[in-house]
């Protein structure tokens, strides 16, 4: 059995600034694996450890996405073998251009079973491209996955929605995305970092032009309500008191 | 113009009708399964029977053949998670992707939060117009129409899924809305047990008890449905007290509107601290008794 788990790589919003004009500033911020990605990553790793599958990474994005040390950090966590596209023709794409190139990817991976995906990006958090890219491969899928298992073929999925957990079966090949609750990410050791590094990656440039069907108008940080920023150290005469005192005040 | 309006709960029909009628003069809605009919919302309600051992998500076949009978100029679908299967679907057949999560539509230029709400974007769809609405970020509005009903006709899924088992999911019964005082845990409590302190405070004040989603998930302390923030719930209460917690924006966005937000964290340098009215820097484990006794 083959799985097939795709991330996103974002930059990381603990280090978005915020400009004077309220503009986002990405420029402190390094790349990362978008943070349910990693769940879906040790979800697919698990899954396969237990059904003695192999399983290949694949991400889309911009030309920077294309980082060893990135990389590593993906194949150190029971990821076989990468497939990327790097290419700034795939910055910012909405989820039908996505699902597109990661269908093109895909040609690339001989056959699969399973393709996992995140319950969500960082940044758009849309819970779209595991839906396009199953239409687009005209695949079934189960989103919002907490628990997940195959046998003879057939996923059984346990799927976590707003008023109810739904048990499902569905014949393989399929696209699932989990939730953070289906695994919580290792921390990888030195030991899989340096074996990370002698593993396959595939990197190439994209194959077609992408056109997004929604256009950005414009991104700033709302405003936030003024506060008044008096901090208290536990080590001040009275702090507790005073800590308490403000409780009461607000209430 | 003309609307089509997809909804799961009964409170979307005519919270997303009122919103489509502003800005079309014909509404479609369609109602999916045994959700209990709403009154007269829309100038027209097409129910969707779901064959037993479906799930909703498979009405999306279904769900493609109204819209293409049907022609609206603009979608608006419930963001619920199985609708979002259904919103996927719907705008890869009209060949686009839709716009989720919309918090404000005006002239076709949709806002949504970008990064957990450190960002907000102004969108506009360049081909169909499939938004995502979720109802809690939508007003109580009259809607108008009338009472007629008509039976969609299945389409069969080519690969559905067999749905084997359902279960309602446990809610907690506390409503976080109607307390005016909120206090909220967070990753700084390092074992379920130190959790009792936090019940202490919580009926010392006679305050609501929510959290972050990381206590949800993975770990399984808190209810599902008390989490706070962009994903969760979004509350405005009195006074807001996290303890333990970073004050990521993905959490702040479900309190920032707080009248007073309070924070006690142990590391000085936490987020939270520029975001808080009073900030107590110290260990949980000191304050929280000490806390307790001086209230
Ligand atoms: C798409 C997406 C959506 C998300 N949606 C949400 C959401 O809706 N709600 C949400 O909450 N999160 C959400 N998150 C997660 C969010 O990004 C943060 O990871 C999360 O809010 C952090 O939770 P935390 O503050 O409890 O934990 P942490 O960030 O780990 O912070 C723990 C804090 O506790 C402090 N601490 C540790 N020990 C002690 C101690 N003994 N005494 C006092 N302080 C201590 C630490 O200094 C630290 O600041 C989302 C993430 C993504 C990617």
């Amino acid at each position: 059995m083959k799985i097939v788990v795709s991330f996103k790589v974002v930059p990381d919003d603990q280090d978005i600034q915020i400009a004077g004009d309220g503009s986002l500033d990405y420029s402190k911020a390094h790349q990362v694996v978008s943070s349910y990605d990693l769940n879906a990553i040790e979800a697919a790793a698990q899954l396969a450890a237990s059904n003695d599958a192999s399983l290949v990474g694949m991400s889309v994005g911009k030309a920077a996405i294309d980082d060893s040390k990135l990389k590593k950090n993906v194949l150190a966590r029971g990821v076989d073998e990468l497939f990327m596209t790097a290419d700034d023709a795939c910055a910012d794409m909405d989820a039908y251009s996505t699902a597109s190139a990661l269908a093109s990817l895909l040609t690339k991976i001989d056959s699969y079973d399973l393709i996992i995906c995140g319950d969500g990006s960082a940044d758009n958090y849309a819970q779209q491209v595991d839906v396009q890219l199953a239409a687009k491969l005209d695949l079934p899928v189960v989103s919002s996955v907490t628990r997940l298992s195959v046998e003879n073929g057939v996923l059984k999925a346990e799927r976590t929605l707003e008023d109810v957990v739904e048990v499902v079966r569905v014949a393989l090949p399929a696209v699932v995305s989990v939730t953070p609750d289906a695994a919580l990410p290792r921390i990888p050791g030195m030991k899989d970092i340096v074996s990370a590094g002698k593993k396959p990656s595939d990197v190439s440039a994209a194959v077609a032009a992408y056109t997004s069907g929604i256009e950005v108008l414009d991104c700033r940080a709302p405003k936030q309500a003024e506060r008044r920023g008096e901090i208290i150290d536990l080590s001040e005469d009275g702090a507790v008191a005073r800590f308490a005192a403000a409780i009461k005040a607000a209430q | 113009m003309k609307a089509l309006v997809i909804i799961k709960g009964r409170e979307a029909a005519a919270k997303l009708c009122s919103a489509a009628r502003k800005n079309a003069d014909e509404v479609v809605l369609v109602v999916i399964g045994d959700t209990p009919l709403p009154g007269a919302v829309a100038d027209k309600t097409l129910h969707i029977a779901l064959p037993t051992g479906s799930v909703y998500d498979d009405a999306a076949d279904t769900i493609k053949a109204i819209y293409d009978a049907e022609t609206p100029d603009f979608v608006y679908l419930e963001a619920t998670r199985s609708l979002k299967v259904i919103t996927g679907k719907l705008a890869a057949h009209a060949n686009t992707s839709a716009i989720v999560d919309v918090l404000e539509l005006a002239d076709d230029v949709a806002s949504n939060r970008y990064f957990g709400g450190i960002g907000q974007r102004s969108l506009k769809a360049t081909g169909a117009k499939i938004y995502t609405i979720s109802v809690s970020d939508l007003p109580d509005g009259a809607a108008s129409g009338t009472d007629l009903v008509e039976e969609a006709s299945w389409v069969a899924p080519e690969k559905p899924l067999e749905l084997v088992e359902t279960r309602p999911i446990e809610k907690s019964g506390t409503d976080l809305f109607k307390a005016e005082t909120v206090i909220s845990v967070g990753r700084g409590f390092a074992e379920e047990a130190q959790l009792e302190l936090a019940y202490a405070l919580r009926d010392k004040l006679g305050a609501g008890l929510g959290c972050t989603r990381p206590l949800t998930e993975g770990v399984d302390w808190l209810p599902r449905d008390i989490y706070i923030g962009v994903t969760g719930l979004q509350l405005a209460p009195t006074t807001y007290i996290a303890i333990g917690i970073s004050g990521q924006m993905q959490h702040m966005v479900g309190c920032n509107r707080a009248t007073t937000l309070l924070a006690i964290n142990k590391d000085k340098n936490a987020p939270i601290f520029k975001q808080c009215d009073v900030g107590l820097i110290g260990d949980i484990k000191e304050v929280l008794p000490a806390l307790i006794e001086a209230l």
